[in-house]
């Protein structure tokens, strides 16, 4: 019994001092004014797509406010895995915890119940969370229109192929905008609209990717990080060309050799937006669009492939452009698209 | 008419990941083994399988052979993985559902660990190139759908034939399924049942590796953690589909390629029907199927699933 005794008190002090030590390194944190950001993710911060692109944010923005910002992510986190390491990340003192995408919505609302002192941020969202939690949302009918222009100004057979992954949040918002602009350079061109029920099944979309070639389209586009799998079946065609919702895929061996142009989410503005709100004393209630008129989304084509930057595509891109910067909600009818008459 | 040329082209390589899986899967079960864990074998085998010749290429083009090399080190990490699970749950006598489950996590955090390690992010490899059989693939329909794809196809048709003589008309395979249908008969008449559930076992998980390795290597010619994405516990299913019988489960994994193929070429017709209903075509034919058929399970081998222990009489 006596040992029993001594081991629990060993125990006990162990863990006093354990987390004491972390207490003390959380106040640290405090004392230096940086926020500290946790990221949730359920792929990897080199996915080339959805992930990476939040990751590459929040280190962009660690950069503009050297100083202000600590960060720490977890990869890998099925919903039903992130609430336990969300929880983590509070207890260790993070003030602001970012769980990028849809599905951790339910989770989040919870635990801002729960956490009313810690700041949440899900997306894509366009609701308006509780006072703790922000929510963002791009607008990405705007990269997928200017891909649109590019794909329909590109086809020569007249098809052009947009891999989905599920016709919600961003991208059924980036799928319509492509289906637009292609229909404004291009209204005879066939569009050929397929789903593949997952954001992660790359195999699938390379299979859809192969249908739609095998079927005729000659450039295609796709949105999600399954995307990579169709880029990949694309560059095995000799003739069909990409058109990517991510620069990182400029980076690939496929991407450097069929990827026209690609526009990505600058999330560095969103979570320097956040950042400035908390250092100022709003924990949320806020949901933040993102477009080109607030530097929400960047464009770029790509360097290896000049020869598909046409004068015409050029100019068509850049009138897309300034008008997007001009004002936000220039395609506010992106919703009304309807693929079943394509 | 080229409509359904092309849907028939495409099916017959995108069946091939499926085909091998589930045949392994039936060499398992025929021994009265249930391994749930494919998909985590499946895993390895295509992190192994595009590991070899991404580590010698550095991300860029490489010999040919550099991508067999890289088969045969999946098929190999396969058998091994097929061995391990024969200690869990032939000689141990796990559970064989739990020690499946147990083998898909370890297969699948695995090979993401060490991907993860090794490489990186999602990374593309070059791949296995098309193969194209001399005369027969030009010849009008039929060379399209069966002789313009790369040798790992022809190698998994050809080997239905290949594992339906090892089956029925072998030793080794009368023993395979004596072991699985009546484990005690076989012992009392020499058969060394726990060896032949490991023989089973590694065949198993070679072509589970195997099947893994077409995907990274042949098919989607990348590599991501999730990569298999549930395409293990389809050929788990497909073998009840088959009917333990290598000719019929070809024959599952044509039909669900097929209507896999099938969903995506008429969402890009712009028919007005939801989406979410053509995605789920593959897997409500998996069922339905499954159902009318369920009946006529004289085939199964009856003693799937149960450890087997001569010590104590059942």
């Amino acid at each position: 019994m006596k040992k029993l005794l001594v081991i629990v008190l060993l125990v006990s002090l162990a863990c006093g001092t354990v987390f004491a030590g972390g207490a003390s390194e959380t106040a640290a944190a405090k004392e230096s004014g940086a926020v500290k950001i946790a990221l949730i993710i359920e792929n990897t911060i080199d996915d080339k797509g959805w992930c990476q692109a939040m990751y590459d944010g929040i280190v962009a923005a660690q950069a503009q406010m050297p100083g202000k910002i600590e960060f720490s992510y977890s990869e890998n986190m099925p919903p039903v895995d992130a609430g336990s390491i969300a929880r983590q990340y509070v207890a260790d003192g993070y003030d602001l915890i970012v769980a990028h995408g849809a599905q951790y919505k339910n989770l989040i609302l919870e635990m801002a119940g729960e956490y009313p002192d810690v700041s949440f941020a899900f997306g894509t969202s366009a609701e308006v969370g509780p006072s703790n939690v922000f929510t963002y949302m791009p607008e990405s009918e705007e990269t997928g229109y200017l891909s649109g222009l590019i794909a329909g100004l590109t086809t020569k057979q007249n098809i052009v192929g947009l891999v989905g992954p599920v016709d919600g949040g961003d991208a059924a918002r980036y799928n319509r905008g492509f289906v637009l602009g292609v229909k404004a350079v291009n209204p005879d061109a066939k569009i050929q609209v397929a789903h593949t029920g997952s954001f992660s099944d790359y195999v699938k979309a390379g299979e859809v990717a192969t249908s739609q070639i095998k079927n005729g389209a000659d450039v295609l586009t796709g949105s999600s990080q399954q995307a990579i799998g169709a880029l990949r079946a694309t560059a095995e065609s000799p003739t069909a060309m990409w058109v990517g919702q991510d620069i990182a895929q400029f980076s690939t061996a496929e991407g450097q050799k069929k990827c026209i142009a690609a526009s990505s989410y600058n999330y560095a503005a969103v979570i320097v937006g956040m950042v400035d709100k908390i250092n100022s004393g709003v924990k949320g209630g806020e949901c933040i669009p993102m477009n080109f008129n607030n530097d929400g989304f960047i464009f770029e084509f790509n360097p290896a492939l000049p020869q598909y930057k046409t004068p015409e595509i050029t100019a068509a891109v850049d009138k897309a452009l300034a008008d997007f910067k001009a004002a936000p909600g220039v395609l506010a009818n992106w919703s009304s698209v309807d693929y079943s008459t394509l | 008419m080229d409509f359904v040329v092309n849907l028939l082209a495409m099916c017959v390589p995108f069946s091939v990941a499926l085909l091998l899986a589930s045949i392994g899967e039936m060499f398992n079960q025929r021994a009265g083994v249930f391994n749930l864990g494919c998909e985590g074998v499946m895993a390895m085998g295509a992190f192994i399988g595009m590991l070899v010749p991404f580590m010698i290429g550095k991300g860029g083009e490489v010999a040919n052979y550099w991508n067999y090399l890289g088969i045969l080190a999946a098929v190999m990490v396969g058998a091994l993985l097929g061995l391990f699970f024969g200690l869990i749950v032939v000689t141990f006598r796990a559970p064989q559902g739990i020690a499946g489950i147990g083998l898909q996590m370890f297969g699948v955090g695995t090979a993401g660990t060490l991907f993860r390690h090794f490489v990186g992010g999602t990374q593309s490899v070059v791949g296995i190139p098309n193969s194209p059989v001399p005369l027969l693939s030009k010849i009008p329909v039929v060379g399209d759908i069966f002789f313009n794809h790369n040798l790992l196809v022809y190698f998994a048709f050809l080997f239905v034939p290949v594992a339906w003589y090892i089956l029925f008309k072998t030793s080794w395979g009368l023993k395979v399924r004596a072991v699985g249908t009546y484990p005690r008969a076989a012992d009392s008449m020499g058969i060394n049942v726990n060896k032949t559930r490991y023989q089973a076992l590694m065949l198993g998980g070679a072509l589970a590796a195997l099947s893994g390795a077409y995907l990274s290597l042949a098919q989607a010619k990348m590599f991501s953690q999730s990569l298999i994405a549930g395409r293990g516990f389809i050929a788990v299913a497909l073998v009840y589909f088959g009917h333990w019988h290598p000719v019929q489960i070809m024959g599952g994994a044509l039909l669900f390629s097929l209507a896999q193929t099938f969903q995506a070429a008429i969402q890009g017709l712009g028919i007005n029907f939801p989406y979410e209903f053509a995605v789920m075509l593959p897997y409500v034919l998996v069922i339905v199927v499954l159902s009318f058929t369920s009946r006529n399970q004289t085939t199964s081998p009856s003693a799937l699933g149960k450890p087997f222990n001569r010590e104590i009489r059942t």
